[in-house]
């Protein structure tokens, strides 16, 4: 069974269609990166996965789940999925061990006296164990990206979605991010990705989605979908990203 | 110009300054938790409590205060609800603070993005939590300077409690020149205290501000 079922899922705002069926697998300990142009559907699919949305028909099941955003487990189940978000999305009123620590505590994963420990614990895993007491204001995007991904893993997730993390930062500030998801890779953390940086998708994923118009289009292990695409979509989508 | 006869009155100046300071104080409290229950109402599903909060605002922020202290001073009685003075003044002005803090806070909740609350959510947080920890402290924050203007706006409204006979400090100082005759010095004088509170809770607010609100702006 793989630990992401997405079977024929589709969903409509408004009156646009924005997934018209889509069905993919994610394995346990797989890469797995989303591409394609904006508008077809990449971010939606990801929101759809943790229940930020809700599917319109299909099914989308995570360890053997089902997810809708009616679940009666929902909050549990949001503990085991991270995600990480184009804008950070910090909380601007809370020091970085508070922002990393508040939804440990909340949900009783860590008590008061250990809750410091963990916060050094996953900052220094994303190189920041410094900036513990600094307010998410006095970070560099790149910083707070960083710690955004560390407040993730400070619930301990089985599976990490990605949602376009780099696209808000100054190219000099990207390389900073992707060491840190690609560590993360290397530990064998389940991540789903939607990027636009076409290097770590060919350098780190195990797995290529191309999805276009609504659909997964293609997809396969990088070598061979940058070197051969399939469709004449995908080949006119990697010229352009180049 | 004699101010020396209104020496004899100190004890009553006081005494009316400290029930004004209460009035305000206590519709103030009052008033706060109507806003913030009020602002969750108008931002909530249920409907019908949404037209009620809607209709409350519109009733008290469209008819003058003064009025309003005298329908629960003097209406009320007649269905059976009858209040002190002091007690009535509260009432009416809390439900007046009230009705300006529920726009002022609701304002203040829907400046906080939507992608706060989202993140809140995907840490696994009950809708109370990300209300409480994410949301509530910097939409009180934006808010502030509003509440705290608004404030010495009921600070000095206070004084219409003094048609009720409520012995703040309006009604003291018509009480002391019915007396000596000063009107002039009376006044001044509790102008110069009015001011006087004005300005010291608005330092006392610069105060809390520094202490609760540490974090830094966004650039």
């Amino acid at each position: 069974m793989a630990l992401v079922e997405i079977r024929d899922v589709r969903k409509t705002f408004g009156k646009i269609e924005v997934l018209k069926g889509v069905s993919l697998d994610v394995e346990e300990g797989e890469i797995v990166t989303i591409i394609g142009r904006s508008g077809s559907g990449k971010s939606t699919l990801l929101r759809c996965i943790n229940a930020l949305e809700s599917v319109d028909s299909g099914e989308i099941r995570v360890e053997g789940q089902k997810v809708h955003a009616k679940m009666p487990d929902l909050k549990k189940f949001r503990q085991r999925v991270g995600i990480v978000f184009q804008a950070f999305n910090l909380f601007p009123h809370l020091k970085v061990e508070r922002n990393i620590t508040l939804a440990p505590l909340l949900t009783g994963r860590v008590e008061k006296a250990k809750a410091r420990v963990l916060a050094e614990d996953v900052l220094t895993r994303v190189g920041l164990a410094d900036k513990i007491d600094a307010w998410p204001e006095q970070l560099s995007g790149g910083q707070q990206q960083r710690v955004a991904i560390a407040r993730c893993l400070a619930m301990a997730p089985h599976l990490m979605l990605f949602d376009e993390v780099t696209s808000a930062l100054d190219p000099e500030l990207v390389g900073e991010v992707l060491k840190v998801m690609e560590a993360m890779a290397e530990q064998g953390m389940t991540m789903i990705l939607v990027t636009h940086e076409m290097g770590f998708a060919r350098n780190v994923a195990d797995r290529i989605v191309f999805m276009h118009q609504g659909r997964v289009w293609e997809q396969g292990p990088p070598a061979k979908l940058f070197a051969n695409p399939g469709t004449p979509e995908l080949k006119s989508f990697i010229a352009s990203a180049k | 110009m004699n101010f020396l006869p209104l020496w004899r009155y100190q004890n009553q100046l006081i005494d009316g300054a400290i029930i004004t300071l209460e009035l305000t104080v206590i519709s103030a409290l009052a008033g706060l938790v109507i806003g913030i229950a009020g602002a969750v109402a108008l931002k909530g599903r249920i409907t019908p409590l949404r037209w009620l909060v809607r209709g409350y605002i519109e009733l008290f922020r469209n008819t003058p205060s003064l009025i309003q202290i005298f329908i629960v001073f003097f209406v009320l009685p007649n269905f059976g609800l009858k209040l002190p003075a002091f007690e009535a003044a509260a009432v009416a002005l809390s439900l007046y603070f009230g009705a300006y803090s529920v726009e002022i806070i609701r304002a203040g909740l829907d400046s906080i993005p939507r992608s706060q609350v989202e993140a809140g959510q995907c840490l696994g947080l009950s809708g109370w939590q990300v209300f409480r920890h994410i949301i509530l402290p910097p939409a009180l924050r934006n808010a502030y300077p509003a509440v705290t203007s608004q404030f010495v706006l009921l600070l000095l409204g206070t004084s219409l409690a003094s048609q009720v006979a409520t012995d703040e400090l309006f009604h003291v100082a018509g009480f002391i020149e019915s007396r000596t005759y000063r009107s002039f010095e009376v006044y001044a004088v509790i102008c110069a205290v009015y001011f006087a509170m004005a300005m010291s809770f608005k330092a006392l607010f610069a105060v809390i501000a520094l202490a609760a609100f540490r974090w830094p702006r966004r650039r």
